[in-house]
């Protein structure tokens, strides 16, 4: 895996200050701060109730926390709802990942934002050749060719899928991707896919924060590793200065060495 | 580029997407093979005034059943559209009969139709009844409405401007059956090239992905019973013209028929995917059902048993469909097809 090429002095792009979340009487994120620079990918951990979910959907605009705050190049942003962080440029992937399976690909790419032509001037009418053409466009940024876009998308692979889903979000020009659990169904081969395709956000510059409980997923794909047990941050460290072992004993034990 | 023909040449059917083109050509056949056995049975099916008259009487089928396809795409149904074509066609027709212009007449069916339409899709968007229940509901209200404006009156004598609209010809076609071809081209369009029947499509899919895509989802949901409505009216109107009457009764047991021309023509009924050209061959393959089984003699009570056996069939085919489906294309996909379909644009 090679190095991200950020140097790690550089301006975080997305800054998490004492955020804060209670259910009832259980804090679920316990005044986190969290640094995550541009272009890296940074992987969440730790144990079912740590916190992750919870975190993540203050970020995505699905759960506002009770204190704390984001900010984005040391601005603060309000995130209440899902379209305050799409404005914010943090597009979330959710598990579902959240496609009409009888939609075909382009139809998903666009659902929501689909670009109209005037058929004499007048009657408004879906732009089927640009949605397909800027489609094709932004799958080429990754590499990718799916055979045939006209497809219903639930014929699509898994890693076909999350493609789709990467390029909606990609066409509202995201800076932070945030991925929950991205190979939790997914086989080997489609499981490289999305290493791949991770690894191709990161060069074009998109933070990706992914969520996951595979360790071994984990280390080939991030830069650095949050731990996260009982609400709180354990500790941050760089993927190459760390061991297995080290995060697991962070995760079970919440120790930092 | 071949792929652009392709793809405006598919549209022309239904959703560009092979699967539809070879379940199109299926239930093309199928009408036809039909078509040859009822001749074979009965010469006398084939002749010209018999197969005009099939066309004629299929015409109303498919405009109803052309909104049915936005309905049942969306995920929903709708039961109630033979009460309300009841409803709307006793009252239209007994005001221009009173003395209303007819075309303030026929204004006045389609505001109803549109109306009603939207009042049942609100209850099932807002007050999130399920479709089913909302247009069973719906079903009893607008028979019941009916039945007290006009109980067991007769309505007949329309003014030839209207009966025009039914018995009229049109560079010798029947003018129902341009109406219903106008209007099967219109749905197509809408269905595949326009952003409502994208969102239809949507919601029927995955409601709650279309949600968080910036679908209106609730608003869309009434504007599909607000169309179900609206055609219903005109399905109701080319009807009336045609016969030159109605009756409170009219249109009992239509829901059946204009569902299964729905099903039969292949539009999931577990929504998101629908095809209009499926529909409008659903719609002839009844009517041609129907009419051999008039000329056969059979009585309306019988005719309404093989309706019925008709429906289950095709919920049981299309509960099987996908899987044939499947098979089917992927034993016709061709090795350099993804390259050509893939170039085009």
């Amino acid at each position: 895996m090679e190095a991200s090429g950020v140097p790690p002095d550089a301006p975080p792009l997305l800054s998490i200050v004492g955020l804060s979340k209670s259910y009832g009487g259980l804090r679920a994120v316990d005044n986190v701060t969290l640094e995550i620079r541009r272009a890296e990918v940074l992987a969440v951990v730790g144990d079912n109730g740590a916190g992750k979910s919870t975190l993540v959907k203050a970020l995505a605009g699905a759960q506002p926390p009770d204190e704390g705050e984001v900010r984005i190049d040391g601005k603060v942003v309000e995130l209440r709802t899902p379209r305050d962080a799409e404005a914010a440029g943090i597009g979330c992937l959710h598990q579902g990942l959240g496609l009409v399976d009888a939609l075909d690909v382009p139809e998903n790419v666009f659902l929501g934002r689909e670009p109209q032509i005037r058929v004499l001037g007048l009657i408004p009418q879906l732009d089927h050749r640009t949605m397909r053409e800027r489609t094709i466009e932004l799958l080429d940024r990754f590499g990718i060719h799916l055979p045939r876009l006209n497809d219903p998308v639930s014929r699509l692979s898994g890693g076909q899928r999350q493609t789709v889903a990467i390029s909606r979000l990609l066409l509202q020009d995201v800076r932070v991707v945030i991925m929950d659990e991205p190979m939790a169904a997914l086989g080997v081969a489609e499981g490289h896919r999305v290493l791949d395709l991770v690894r191709s956000m990161r060069q074009q510059g998109i933070t990706v924060l992914v969520i996951s409980h595979n360790l071994e997923h984990v280390f080939q794909l991030a830069d650095r590793i949050a731990v996260m047990k009982n609400g709180r941050l354990i500790g941050v460290v760089a993927t190459a200065e760390t061991t297995r072992e080290a995060i697991v004993r962070m995760i079970t034990f919440g120790q930092t060495h | 580029m071949p792929s652009s023909q392709a793809i405006v040449a598919s549209s022309a059917i239904g959703h560009a997407d092979r699967r539809w083109i070879f379940e199109g050509l299926g239930l093309t056949l199928v009408v036809i093979a039909l078509a040859l056995i009822f001749t074979w049975i009965n010469p006398r099916f084939a002749t010209a005034t018999n197969l005009i008259n099939i066309l004629t009487q299929a015409s109303y089928y498919i405009v109803i059943a052309i909104g049915m396809t936005f309905v049942i795409t969306s995920a929903g149904i709708d039961l109630s559209v033979g009460s309300l074509l009841a409803l709307i066609t006793v009252v239209g027709f007994e005001l221009i009969k009173e003395g209303l212009h007819p075309a303030l007449g026929v204004a006045l069916m389609f505001a109803m139709g549109g109306l009603i339409g939207a009042f049942t899709g609100s209850l099932i968007a807002f007050v999130k009844i399920p479709p089913f229940i909302a247009t069973l509901g719906m079903m009893a209200v607008l028979r019941g409405l009916a039945l007290v404006h006009s109980a067991g009156n007769m309505h007949y004598g329309l003014p030839p401007s209207l009966t025009w609209i039914g018995q009229g010809s049109l560079a010798g076609a029947p003018v129902p059956v341009v109406i219903a071809l106008l209007f099967a081209l219109f749905g197509a369009w809408l269905f595949n090239h326009t952003r409502f029947g994208l969102h239809v499509r949507a919601i029927g899919g995955n409601r709650e992905a279309a949600r968080l895509a910036g679908v209106r989802v609730n608003l869309v949901e009434v504007l599909v019973y607000t169309m179900m409505g609206l055609t219903t009216a005109l399905g109701g109107l080319i009807m009336i013209a045609r016969i030159d009457s109605t009756q409170a009764t009219i249109g009992t047991a239509m829901e059946i028929h204009v569902i299964s021309a729905v099903i039969i023509g292949g539009t999931s009924l577990f929504g998101g995917r629908g095809t209009i050209y499926g529909t409008v061959l659903g719609a002839i393959l009844l009517s041609m059902m129907t009419n051999a089984l008039v000329i056969a003699g059979v009585d309306f009570f019988w005719q309404l048993v093989v309706m019925g056996v008709i429906v289950l069939l095709a919920v049981a085919i299309s509960n099987l469909r996908e899987r044939r489906i499947s098979v089917l294309a992927f034993l016709l996909r061709r090795p350099g097809g993804a390259a050509a379909s893939q170039g085009g644009v």
